[in-house]
């Protein structure tokens, strides 16, 4: 399995993974969205080994997480969202939602600046809470009553990722010495894995979202 | 009423109440739009560009007849006025027909060249329509009315790289950097892309040398620092500057060691080659104890190494995964089973773990929770094996349902073993059982959408339409017009709606099915027409390189299979339809009976289905009068109300392979390389007696595969239909036909000979044999009983598939065989395949 940065050829087979496997769903036109406006942040894990049957069989995508920055943050202060995440059920706990979170993270620090990354979660989603909580590091912020569109509560969760952005300077600071790019890289991911990690994801509420809205209002904007 | 030149003054009440209008249509707020215009209209009834605004709000409110008719009005009374044709332009734009779209555009330029929104408007069409000249045009114009903005020197530079002229790209964004002062911060993202959307395009012109200088002199600060260190790396290494390329790619690695990609560059810089067994375990044996959690470099490994290597490795990376429980483990290893050797190594692994348990791990690792791990091995074991025999390449249907069995004795609410119970039973083609698990299975997890989607799935491939919307129903908005499926719909569940489709051909329910496949088609519109926004978005962004990562995409949005699967299937239908016009008989269709009725019979179902039809369609207007939702689409317009919810209309056409080629030519534009849209393509232009055209499909698909063997019975139907035609086809034609088609059937061989020889070329191939046996079938008629005999005997052989078994059943079917050979056929096919619904339920009858 493969992980790497989502591109627009994904996006059918993103948007059927979520389908598979979760009540939020959205538009194509959403995931573009998200593709367009921060092609850093969204991940996907590819099953690179199934043979193709004709050679227009796009990645076969297993496992995804979309995720954004929030448009216009309180205070300035910038943060990410994870808007959907998830893992069809023939390849979880193979740690792909792991890989896919801590890498979206990174990218939200290091390209955006994002101070926190902050999600939604069901409250009766044990798997996805370890992960979260145990796994990555999440902390519940606060329950948001009747989150969901069938009344369930969720958990508002949040990250700090200052440990992140930490590493990330120290990182520069060490290239900028002159130091190898790779013994860099790999002081990094030590430290990520010792950190035990803070990640954080998001679930969008509700339905498509017309998306035709957001790219007005932006248009308005500009 | 003679067109007015002039342009019409208004009173300055008027004058303010038209910029009211105007406003009220941006906001809007249609009905006090409308309400404003009627209101300038009584005074002045013939002024063009009110009227124009109405008929724009009108569009808006979704009446688009009414609307153009309006729009035809202004623009009789006013020719010459710039916002008339704009109106008339920004109509066609909405009914999407975007070439008229852009002429009227274009008449509003002429008119009045200064305004920026026209053109603006005009360049998005032109963006969206690949009109690639026009758009630089436009850009360029753009450009000059404000130059001092970036987004518009982007545009332009993006417009010239589309077009191909990547020297003038470049200078485009060099000409707008020399005019910055100082560098800009990093935070100054719309910049740091632009660095990097420049360096891309100077590689793309193939200077790689140029564009690592410019990648290091430019983006050493870049905040995309992922993309910075993978086009560092790649241009290292096209460079041959292997050393360097190596860091890159370790660097790569250190960040994201479960990628192939750079693995394999890290392995080419390296000098490494996959039979230096001894470099190539070393590299990821080192990579492996470095990330302690990582798959990659364990996975590997599995790839290149064989023999006893293979072994070694395999039996590791088993036993860690089984150990851990992971129920994935098979989903992650089977793509080895390609390599027979492998195969049968994995095997026999597994099957000593089931005999002898795990091995005691060599270095006690926290792995080694000696409890824990017994505890999930075993099962693990087990579950694998159940996968294994299940796997097409293992199959054995009894082991698999033998393992799976002991699986859920000890854990009866197992979802995935039942999950994989449901699958060995669609193996062994009892699609009813199949679907009956997999319902249990989802009722022992009930808030999981994937074991929910799973036993939806089920349900439809066992023609139980009713069953699958029932589950999905629980995941979906229920009260979306048109309820679950109209939810479906709207969230492009592309699976299902084809899914159905399918079901629907199965069933005979041929207006349903197209139906179906045409929503697939629609989606797929709706696709296409999403990027619109993003012409302007993504310069607003200004993540440049992702949006020409789309545009390229959406260039072939249609070779996806989701497409060509739908259109292939929709147009098959088409085909069924031109020859057998009793199918479009409403609910009569139900594929193979409807031919058979006496007249009697037919009118008697006629009535019957009419009956329905009319029962339908009142409860469907008491529905509607019920309450009727506002239905609006993802861009929060008004949404067009279906006219023909089960495909009535669709069923009724005239013309059936006109129909069809609107799929045809989709999948010839985009998929040429796939075999099943060629052949699909042939049945409709052999039908429309379109010879070139069909002989065309012959060709590639020869290229594609030359011993396929649907194609060697179209190459005997092509010549079949030549050497019978009532007229000659005009002598040019039959030259190019002599001299190409000769290549696929040589003249000199005779026609009997040619098919035996292919015949035993092929012999151990249940395909081919039946492709043969329905050539010779063709050629000899009175040969019948032979063939069917011979049809028989594909039965046994050993590569006889349950699938060509039931298509076997189906060209028998089509001879209409002697009772005997049918029952023959059906008894030694059942004998074969005990469990196949498909050989059970037919005997009875
Ligand atoms: C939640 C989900 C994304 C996890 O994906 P995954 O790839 O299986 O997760 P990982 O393998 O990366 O798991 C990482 C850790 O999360 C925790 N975790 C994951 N699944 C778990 C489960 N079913 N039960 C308990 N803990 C679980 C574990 O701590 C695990 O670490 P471990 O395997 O070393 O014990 C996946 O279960 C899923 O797609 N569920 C359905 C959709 C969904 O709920 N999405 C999240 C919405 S908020």
């Amino acid at each position: 399995m493969d992980i790497r940065v989502l591109t627009s050829a994904d996006i059918p087979h993103v948007q059927s993974t979520n389908i598979t496997n979760l009540p939020e769903n959205y538009f194509l036109k959403y995931y573009l969205y998200h593709a367009l406006s921060w092609p850093q942040l969204s991940w996907v894990a590819v099953d690179v080994s199934r043979p193709k049957k004709t050679p227009y069989d796009p990645p076969k995508i297993v496992g995804y997480v979309l995720a954004k920055m929030e448009e216009e943050p309180v205070n300035g202060i910038q943060h990410g969202h994870i808007t959907s995440l998830s893992v069809m059920r023939t390849h979880r706990r193979l740690g792909l939602a792991d890989k896919l979170m801590r890498q979206s993270q990174r990218a939200m620090v290091e390209v955006y600046g994002a101070q926190y990354v902050s999600l939604h979660v069901r409250m009766s989603n044990i798997a996805a809470l370890r992960l979260y909580r145990d796994t990555l590091g999440f902390a519940v912020e606060k329950v948001e009553a009747k989150y969901y569109a069938d009344g369930e509560d969720a958990y508002s969760m949040k990250m700090d990722l200052k440990f992140l952005r930490e590493h990330i300077e120290a990182e520069e600071e060490y290239a900028d010495e002159g130091q190898e790019v790779g013994d860099v890289g790999k002081n990094e991911e030590k430290k990520k894995d010792g950190e035990e990690g803070k990640k954080k994801r998001k679930v969008k509420l509700g339905r498509g979202l017309g998306v035709g809205e957001l790219v007005e209002r932006n248009e308005s904007k500009a | 009423m003679a067109p007015q030149p002039a342009p019409q003054p208004l009173a300055s009440k008027e004058r303010s109440l038209f910029t009211q209008v105007v406003k009220n249509y941006e906001n809007k707020q249609y009905k006090k739009g409308l309400k404003a215009a009627d209101q300038i209209l009584r005074k002045n009834p013939d002024h063009g560009d009110t009227i124009a605004m109405k008929a724009l709000i009108i569009n808006s409110q979704g009446n688009t007849d009414e609307a153009f008719a309006l729009a035809k009005i202004a623009l009789k009374n006013s020719m010459k006025s710039h916002v008339c044709w704009h109106v008339y332009g920004l109509l066609y734009r909405s009914a999407k027909n975007f070439e008229e779209a852009i002429k009227a555009y274009k008449f509003a330029l002429k008119l009045e060249p200064e305004s920026q929104q026209i053109q603006k408007d005009l360049a998005l069409l032109q963006m969206q329509m690949r009109d690639y000249q026009g758009y630089v045009q436009s850009r360029r114009a753009i450009l000059q009315q404000r130059t001092s903005w970036r987004q518009n020197w982007t545009a332009l530079a993006i417009a010239q790289h589309l077009a191909g002229d990547l020297v003038n790209a470049e200078r485009t964004l060099t000409t707008f950097e020399d005019t910055l002062k100082g560098v800009p911060p990093k935070t100054d993202i719309e910049h740091a892309e632009a660095v990097l959307y420049k360096n891309a395009i100077i590689a793309e012109m193939g200077d790689i040398g140029r564009a690592l200088e410019h990648l290091d002199a430019a983006a050493k600060n870049n905040p995309d620092r992922t993309s910075v260190m993978e086009l560092r790396a790649k241009y290292l290494l096209t460079l041959g500057r292997n050393e360097e390329a190596a860091k890159a790619y370790q660097a790569l690695l250190a960040r994201n060691p479960e990628y192939r990609a750079y693995f394999e560059g890290l392995e080419a810089a390296l000098g490494l080659d996959r039979s230096d067994i001894k470099a190539m375990k070393d590299l990821y044996t080192d990579y492996a104890s470095q990330n302690p959690r990582g798959d990659a470099a364990r996975r590997i490994p599995l790839d290149f190494l064989e023999g006893d290597d293979f072994r070694e490795a395999a039996d590791h990376y088993l036993q860690h995964m089984l150990r851990k429980g992971i129920p994935s483990t098979f989903a992650n290893i089977k793509a080895l089973y390609a390599n027979t050797a492998k195969k049968d190594t994995i095997l026999g692994l597994v099957d000593s773990y089931a005999s002898d348990g795990p091995t005691p791990m060599v270095n006690g690792s926290a792995e080694k929770q000696a409890n824990g791990d017994a505890e999930l091995f075993g099962p693990s074991v087990r579950y694998f094996l159940a996968q294994h025999y299940n796997y097409y390449l293992s199959r054995d249907l009894k082991r698999a349902m033998k393992y799976v069995d002991e699986l859920l004795d000890l854990a009866p609410k197992s979802v995935d073993y039942h999950m994989t119970k449901a699958r060995i039973w669609k193996h062994y083609g009892n699609a009813q059982k199949a679907a009956e698990t997999m319902e249990k299975a989802r009722t022992l997890d009930d808030r999981d959408r994937y074991i929910n989607t799973k036993s939806a799935k089920y349900h439809l491939r066992n023609n139980d339409n009713g069953a699958a919307i029932k589950n999905m129903s629980l995941f979906t908005r229920n009260e979306a017009p048109g309820g679950p499926l109209g939810d479906l719909h709207d969230m492009q569940c592309i699976w299902y709606i084809t899914e159905d489709g399918e079901s629907y051909v199965r069933q005979g329910k041929l207006g349903l099915a197209l139906k179906r496949f045409a929503s697939i088609s629609s989606i797929f519109d709706i696709w296409q027409e999403d990027q619109f926004d993003f012409h302007s978005f993504s310069l607003r962004k200004g993540q440049i390189r992702a949006y020409v990562d789309m545009i390229r995409w959406e260039d072939h949005l249609r070779d996806h299979p989701f497409f060509s699967r739908a259109a292939i299937a929709a147009a098959q239908v088409y085909v069924k339809l031109y020859d057998r016009p009793d199918l479009a008989h409403g609910s009569l269709s139900n594929g193979v009976n409807g031919a058979k009725m006496d007249s009697a019979e037919r009118k008697k179902a006629e009535k019957k289905a009419r009956k329905e039809r009319e029962k339908q369609e009142k409860a469907e207007a008491e529905r509607k009068d019920a309450k009727k939702p506002a239905a609006v689409d993802q861009n929060g317009e008004p949404k067009k109300e279906d006219k023909d919810p089960n495909g009535e209309l669709l069923l009724q056409t005239p013309e059936p392979l006109l129909e069809a080629m609107k799929y045809v030519n989709h999948l010839l534009e985009n998929s040429p390389k796939n075999i099943h849209a060629q052949q699909l393509a042939f049945e409709v232009f052999i039908r429309r007696r379109k010879f070139l055209l069909a002989l065309r499909t012959l060709i590639a698909s020869h290229t594609i595969s030359p011993s396929d063997p649907t194609l060697h019975e179209q190459i005997f139907r092509f010549q079949h239909s030549l050497s019978r035609l009532s007229e000659p086809l005009p002598p040019k034609t039959m030259e190019v036909i002599n001299a190409e088609f000769n290549d696929l059937l040589p003249a000199s061989t005779g026609l009997d000979k040619h098919n035996d020889d292919f015949l035993q070329k092929h012999h151990d191939s249940a395909p081919h044999v039946q492709a043969c046996l329905k050539v010779r079938q063709m050629l000899d008629p009175s040969s019948s009983e032979k063939a069917q005999q011979d049809l028989i005997r594909t039965l046994a052989l050993e590569s006889c598939s349950l699938e060509d078994a039931v298509r076997g059943l189906e060209i028998l079917e089509e001879w209409k065989p002697e009772p005997k050979y049918k029952n023959d056929y059906i008894a030694a096919a059942h004998e074969r395949w005990p469990e196949a619904s498909a050989f059970v339920s037919k005997k009875q009858d």
